[in-house]
């Protein structure tokens, strides 16, 4: 079964009524993806009017701080993910950012299931993953991959390319030695690496080769859904774009969905078909890409556009310094968590949090004076006579 | 010193750092030269391992074995740093010429408060007692941007966030009043919020100090808003140098040119992102001729021979065989041998 579906076309693949369904069986209706063809999930690239392939309920993960003269005293909780609600839809990239410490990696860790929730819901076909058994679970694993930030720390020394890329194929029961030679190599050409270096080393490599690497090992199963955590941070600018432009051609390929976390907006833009942003666990706002950046409706949101540097001399860009360091996800600031360094802050956002909303065409911002956040403003001066 | 600059504050003549490793030797610097003049931010950009850090510590004369530096002059003042004896070496790091490094962490002594490790720097280099030193470290730190900076100035370094951190590094470069900062990829491991506050920080002290920075980094966004001037490096070697303007309007070397297209951007959108083809080559392994040919689009036979030093404009220089309207070289593009290193020659000027 398994090898038939590894060689299968993925519109086949996932026609192919499959281990994936396992005993929680029968799905509550999330599943409205019929009629999968290759040309209809490509034309449905930027996802509207699709059903959501992974949806994002209330989820919650609370690192607890422990002390104590035995060292089991709960002394507080650092609210890594506090309350946070999405969906993907098949077929799109839903981008991510955020500062350091606001959450994104352990929000994609929590939806891998590679650490345990606190609370909250994520279905992914309409099926609840914390429901999952062991066995389930295994196999809801074959649609959900991850590609990670760190290409050197991620691949295990030990292995070569072929077992590394291979290993997921064999827990999945591709036992045989030549198949499963035969599937790697495949891969490896499709994210264009030498066919010839399967017996090589990661430390072999250079460091976007080794991102291509961990990229064919999230592919080797056809999955649906693969969650980018920073895939390109590491690397250089030349071999960023690389990576990049591989990423969106194998999603044109495989008709796959992207989680996709990054602190770069500029990057995270360039690959999404939505933006969410996130501050000290919370989502503060979920919009088109396009119109995240023309016209921000949450002052953070703004204040994070205008601090990135404009890679043209001639452009000023509207600038706001946010005053201070982020606060204490383990106390974090009462009503809107963002007050402390809110340009826009009032009274009421000192008591009151305010809820995720809709602002205008599923522009969804957390803040209480939404409609008032101006776009940024963007001034070309007249260039000086050489 | 030439005479249209008139007396640049540090110049680069020629610098070349080897290191002798055992498996060959890699021209990790090799034959850069450029100045930066008093008050100005000159921006360093290029790839990791392209030099740009090794041109720094060369400056610093930080160099450790198996590292030389084999050739070449470090002109600050027009006194000749590599001349220097080690103690007079010190005298000038920290007092002239100071230096912020990447990492906030590693930098700073964990054991010491961070007052404590300004202050020293600052009794290093002037004749104060403890106590006027511990002062003018909190004002530093104050200068800098620290809230609180009494309190914090006892503080030890782990009890700052990153962004803090730096802040104290640059108080501790900046206590001194030195004529030149090197920042090398100082906002690099900073969030972008933190970022812009930092580059504020060095922009008010440029202004009120009149102090010259040279700021390595690999972010085109920085330096297009910090930098006057502008030298990309690529293996070792500058390939191209300008005014800010003219590298991001109109960049003359491909490798530049790749640079800046292969950025997303955020106020436009790039349905695909141009790539540089390749990887940078390996430093024990450097192609003959043009050491950027096997990634360029524009690649020649003349490209086998080392491409000339042209200045295409004022103060615009850059190392490829193209004409300055991007055209095949007049000896021809597929000359080679003798004929092209003439060539080469004829058409290399003498960067200043």
């Amino acid at each position: 079964m398994s090898d038939q579906r590894i060689a299968a076309t993925p519109a086949d693949a996932a026609t192919t009524p499959d281990a994936t369904t396992g005993s929680g069986g029968q799905t509550s209706g999330g599943q409205t993806s019929g009629g999968q063809t290759s040309a209809q999930r490509t034309a449905a690239r930027g996802g509207s009017g699709r059903g959501p392939l992974l949806e994002v309920t209330d989820l919650v993960k609370h690192f607890d701080i422990r002390g104590g003269l035995l060292g089991i005293s709960k002394l507080g909780a650092v609210r890594a993910v506090d309350g946070v609600s999405f969906s993907v839809n098949e077929g799109e990239t839903l981008g991510l950012v955020g500062e350091s410490g606001c959450g994104k990696t352990t929000l994609g860790k929590v939806i891998l299931r590679l650490l345990p929730p606190t609370g909250g819901r994520v279905n992914f076909e309409g099926k609840s993953l914390f429901d999952l058994g062991s066995r389930e679970m295994k196999a809801a694993r074959r649609d959900i991959q991850v590609v990670f930030q760190d290409p050197y720390a991620s691949l295990n020394p030990r292995m070569s390319v072929g077992e590394i890329v291979g290993e997921g194929l064999y827990v999945h029961g591709m036992t045989n030695r030549k198949e499963r030679e035969a599937a790697v190599r495949d891969l490896l050409k499709r994210v264009g690496l030498n066919q010839q270096h399967i017996h090589r080393y990661p430390h072999e490599f250079s460091g976007g080769q080794r991102q291509r690497i961990g990229i064919a090992r999230a592919l080797a199963l056809r999955p649906k859904f693969i969650v980018c955590d920073e895939p390109v941070s590491a690397l250089d600018v030349s071999i960023q774009s690389q990576v990049l432009n591989l990423l969106s051609d194998l999603q044109d390929e495989f008709q796959l969905t992207y989680l996709f976390i990054a602190h770069n907006l500029a990057v995270v833009k360039h690959l999404s078909t939505r933006v969410g942003v996130m501050y000290l666990g919370k989502l503060v706002e979920l919009s088109d890409a396009d119109e995240l950046y023309r016209s921000p409706a949450h002052p953070y949101t703004k204040a994070l556009l205008s601090a990135i540097p404009v890679p043209d001399p001639t452009v000023r860009r509207e600038r706001i310094v946010l005053k201070g360091d982020l606060p204490s996800p383990a106390n974090p600031p009462s009503g809107c968590r963002f007050h402390t360094r809110c340009p826009m802050a009032q009274e009421i956002c000192k008591t009151e949090e305010p809820p995720l909303r809709d602002v205008g065409g599923g522009h969804m911002s957390a803040c209480h004076f939404a409609e008032e956040v101006t776009p940024l403003e963007e001034r070309r001066p007249a260039a000086l006579p050489a | 010193m030439t005479e249209r600059h008139t007396g640049p504050l540090l110049e680069i003549k020629g610098i070349k750092t080897h290191f002798f490793t055992q498996d060959g030797t890699v021209k990790a610097v090799d034959d850069v030269t450029f100045a930066i003049g008093h008050g100005q931010t000159l921006g360093v950009v290029g790839e990791s391992g392209c030099g740009k850090s090794i041109t720094s510590l060369s400056v610093m004369r930080l160099i450790e074995r198996p590292g030389r530096i084999v050739a070449g002059e470090v002109l600050l003042n027009g006194e000749n740093l590599l001349d220097k004896s080690d103690g007079e070496m010190r005298d000038i790091r920290g007092d002239q010429v100071s230096m912020i490094f990447q990492e906030p962490m590693t930098s700073l002594n964990p054991v010491f408060t961070c007052g404590d490790q300004i202050a020293e720097a600052v009794q290093q280099h002037t004749a104060v007692s403890r106590r006027e030193a511990w002062d003018r470290s909190v004002e530093m730190l104050r200068i800098v941007g620290i809230p609180d900076a009494k309190r914090r100035a006892s503080e030890h370094p782990h009890q700052l966030s990153g962004g803090m951190r730096q802040r104290v590094m640059i108080a501790m470069a900046l206590s001194t009043d030195p004529d030149l900062l090197i920042a090398d990829e100082p906002t690099t491991a900073l969030d972008v919020t933190i970022q812009a506050q930092i580059l504020e920080v060095m922009r008010d002290l440029r202004e009120k100090n009149r102090m010259a920075i040279m700021l390595i980094t690999h972010d085109l966004g920085v330096v297009a808003e910090m930098a006057d001037e502008v030298v990309v490096m690529y293996a070792g070697k500058v390939v191209e140098r300008a005014d800010v303007r003219t590298v991001f309007g109109s960049p003359h070397h491909p490798y530049t040119q790749g640079l800046l297209l292969s950025i997303p951007r955020l106020d436009e959108r790039r349905e695909r992102l141009q790539v540089i083809k390749g990887t940078v080559p390996s430093p024990l392994n450097l192609p003959t001729g043009c050491l950027f040919k096997r990634r360029c689009p524009h690649r020649m036979r003349v490209c086998d021979v080392a491409p000339p030093y042209q200045e295409l404009g004022p103060n615009h220089f850059s190392r490829c065989w193209l004409t300055p309207a991007g055209e095949a070289p007049s000896v021809g593009p597929d000359a080679e041998g003798p004929e092209a290193e003439q060539a080469a020659e004829a058409l290399t000027v003498e960067a200043r």
